[in-house]
């Protein structure tokens, strides 16, 4: 049963050098489906409360999903999750490329891996199972000449997925990179990766495939969630320009987050970091995809002449721009670009990063970081080599690079002198590019998001009613169409619930949010026919939203489990909470009341205490997951509704 | 005018979305290796070369087969591949100048494209890039 994702794990032990398999039962694919979920599922088992990120008891898993492999459109992705080191809590990231596709053609539906390695290690997953083999000269190498020196070990064909310097040299925002230049960016999951001295997974492609239960069933449902793909209203915009297609909107509008969130906008014309100029400036070189993707909304971008002549490199996407465009006062296109590629060889989450230079240029200006401090940088916003030296600096972790590759919540500890206050983060994870003070579902969203404020937990763009799509989802889940506006607290809960199980359910089957939460094809039917079609498994589209609750409600477990506070830790950044951009006359910011009614009603939708934003073990019971009831609260009911 | 597929190198994406949906159509699941499409991919430079059976007019592959496996659909100008007299030489593999045809190693046959009986799966998934197009010639095909 479960034909495209039969539950094949390879467990690794770098501590003893054992690979096993492990077969996973068909109750716990029911629940879980695949994917994040089965992730969360195995990570509870796996990894101890007291266990420290960067302990042999931390696991880190490769799990692509349920539908990944197939001609599903947009289904090439891979979650890479463990306990996380910027928040100690839960972490789950998604990267594309063509990970998940290679694993699954090589018959694994999920890695596991657990200890750490004598010496750095590089493990080896073909058909017949996997295999360690030593690093050798590609530790201490970045992205791309680790990647070329893999490839001309084992072959031009073979998937790597590794680290570069930053995750050898465990910084807190460390990515894991994959394909090149496709990242599992966020919460310093490559620092996992580099504490466990495993420098990269080596794929070698399979030819067993991936079946399905009903060609024929399957081969109709394809075809129809492609076309509603083919037509959705973002589609053709999406493809041209990429996702930083609307940078000079977004400034326009005045919610291009700027100088680490101290303005909302440029002083100028944004175009040239919008995607839309790339091609006539010339930085365009190609269009690219993820694996199994008809999008294909990544790029990849060259800057021939000039100073920066040399960059090449995968992307940006809207999120880098931001970080190292507006949110470093940088109105040029190509020391991003370069910024960007630099990211991607040290092994950097570009949002981490840019944020932290942010942070660093704002503790300058303030003279609290000098020039000594700096090793003779004078950082300013618009400092465009400065913001270059200082990357390289976290990224090996040298001289103040050592406090920064921290990430800033603790480097503000550090620093003091009140840098707390510009440091723009929550949990310990700095918050991606979204001006949430006036996007209420997002704030709620933010502030709920296990691995910290960013929009990959929970992508609530319906909210701003920029498509008809997403009104017609707001009146759908609020029966207003006139909520899809984002400066009300009214409805938010409702928004959030619906987008956070969504996303649950996407990153499980092994989909891009941008075919069912950031834009809006593919509803909760079409993926539950998909599922049904390729697994041979009966299941509503109810049963499929009530799994990705399950999955989020056990990540909620995880974290509690694992310290979470949620009186201190349900939050956004303080600035979020205490400051509105200086060039916005009007406004408010999130302030604590406004997001605590917010949390309230969320926390009663999700049937957890209102008080305590606890799970209630009614609802736990309700979901299956008596397991988690140590961290719960209420009464014991047996018998619930099922 | 006869469609015949055309393939715009510098278009293609490297999604390899065309893999997939074409062994899925000729095989009945996914695996790119059997797939009569086959899609180089260079990840770093993002170069990406799609080569397919491209109905030539004058067919060397049909001309160099040993045992005359190979001859032309007359409908749509497809290389039909008849499986009984096929010997795996190979032949035709080395003899298409547009590295066309792949070869399946287990079952010991080449892979052509038949165009799937005139409506090639591979050409819908590709509608954004339109690196693969099914149409009447153009005087820019690359």
């Amino acid at each position: 049963m479960n034909t495209s994702y039969p539950g094949r794990v390879v467990r690794v032990n770098l501590s003893d050098n054992k690979i096993e398999r492990q077969q996973l039962s068909s109750e716990l694919l029911r629940a879980y489906l695949g994917g994040r979920g089965v992730g969360v599922r195995l990570l509870w088992d796996d990894v101890a409360p007291d266990v420290d990120p960067f302990d042999e008891g931390n696991a880190l898993m490769f799990l692509p999903g349920v539908l990944t492999g197939t001609s599903t459109p947009c289904s090439g992705r891979t979650t890479v999750s463990a306990k996380g080191p910027a928040t100690g809590q839960y972490l789950k990231t998604s990267v594309g490329g063509y990970l998940g596709i290679a694993l699954k053609m090589a018959g694994v539906d999920a890695v596991v891996v657990q200890g750490i390695a004598e010496q750095p290690t590089v493990l080896v997953i073909d058909e017949q199972g996997g295999r360690l083999e030593p690093a050798g000269d590609t530790w201490g190498q970045g992205v791309k000449e680790t990647t070329r020196r893999l490839k001309q070990r084992y072959g031009d064909d073979v998937e790597v997925a590794c680290i570069g310097p930053a995750g050898e040299k465990l910084v807190r925002f460390a990515a894991v990179m994959t394909s090149v230049y496709n990242a599992a960016a966020r919460g310093g999951i490559g620092a996992v990766m580099g504490s466990k001295r495993l420098k990269a997974i080596v794929i070698v492609p399979g030819r067993g495939g991936v079946r399905v239960h009903d060609p024929d069933r399957f081969s109709a449902a394809a075809r129809q969630a492609r076309e509603l793909l083919y037509n959705d209203s973002v589609a053709p915009d999406l493809h041209k320009y990429g996702t930083a297609r609307d940078v000079d909107i977004l400034n326009e509008l005045r919610l291009l987050p700027t100088r680490n969130f101290q303005r909302s906008a440029l002083s100028g014309d944004a175009y040239n970091l919008s995607g839309r100029s790339w091609p006539k400036m010339g930085y365009l070189e190609r269009i690219v995809s993820c694996g199994g993707c008809i999008y294909c909304c990544h790029r990849f971008t060259r800057v021939s002449s000039g100073p920066y002549a040399g960059t090449a490199s995968g992307g940006p996407e809207y999120e880098t721009v931001a970080a190292f465009g507006s949110g470093c006062g940088i109105l040029e296109l190509e020391p991003v670009l370069a910024a960007n590629a630099l990211c991607n060889d040290l092994g950097l989450d570009t949002i981490s990063a840019g944020n932290v230079v942010q942070w660093a240029m704002e503790t300058a200006e303030k003279g609290i970081l000098t020039e000594d401090d700096l090793g003779g940088l004078k950082l300013s916003f618009g400092d465009a080599e400065g913001m270059l030296e200082l990357l390289m600096m976290i990224g090996e972790r040298r001289g103040v690079g050592d406090v920064l590759a921290e990430g800033v919540a603790r480097a503000a500890d550090k620093i003091g002198h009140d840098s707390h206050r510009w440091a723009v983060e929550a949990r310990g994870l700095e918050q991606s590019n979204v001006e949430l003070r006036g996007a209420y579902s997002y704030a709620l969203a933010f502030a709920v998001n296990p691995r910290g404020p960013d929009h990959l937990h929970t992508e609530c763009l319906a909210e701003f009613g920029g498509t008809n799509e997403g009104i017609s989802l707001v009146e759908k889940l609020t029966g207003d169409k006139s909520l899809a506006v984002p400066d009300t607290e009214i409805g938010r809960a409702k928004i959030v619930r619906w987008h956070e199980d969504m996303y649950a359910v996407t990153d499980a089957v092994g989909m891009c949010a941008f075919s069912t939460t950031a834009a809006y094809s593919l509803d909760e039917h079409a993926l539950a026919e998909l599922v049904a079609a390729a697994t041979g498994q009966e299941i509503s589209g109810e049963e499929l939203m009530k799994a990705g609750k399950r999955i989020l409600t056990l990540e909620r477990c995880f974290s509690l489990r694992h310290g979470l506070e949620p009186s201190c830790d349900d939050r956004v950044p303080r600035r979020m909470m205490e400051e509105i951009p200086q060039d916005v006359q009007k406004g408010e910011p999130m302030d604590r009341e406004r997001l605590s009614r917010m949390l309230k009603e969320y926390y009663e939708l999700h049937g957890w205490d209102p008080e305590t934003g606890r799970p209630l073990r009614t609802e736990l019971h309700r979901l299956g997951l008596d397991f988690a009831a140590e961290v719960a609260v209420g009464p014991c009911e047996k018998g619930g509704s099922r | 005018m006869l469609k015949r597929l055309q393939i715009y190198e510098d278009r293609c994406t490297g999604c390899t979305s065309c893999q997939l949906v074409c062994s899925f159509a000729k095989e009945e699941y996914f695996s790119p290796a059997l797939s009569r499409i086959m899609v180089d991919v260079q990840q770093e430079q993002a170069r990406f070369r799609p080569r397919v059976c491209i109905q030539c007019a004058e067919a060397p592959c049909i001309e160099t087969c040993p045992v005359g496996a190979l001859s032309r659909d007359e409908a749509t100008r497809a290389i039909r591949l008849d499986k009984g007299v096929c010997i795996g030489c190979r032949r035709c593999v080395e003899a298409c100048p547009y590295a066309g045809v792949g070869f399946d190693e287990e079952q010991g046959l080449p892979l052509i494209c038949d165009l799937c009986g005139g409506e090639p799966a591979c050409v819908d998934v590709c509608r954004f890039p339109q690196a693969i197009r099914y149409a009447e010639e153009e005087g820019d095909n690359a």
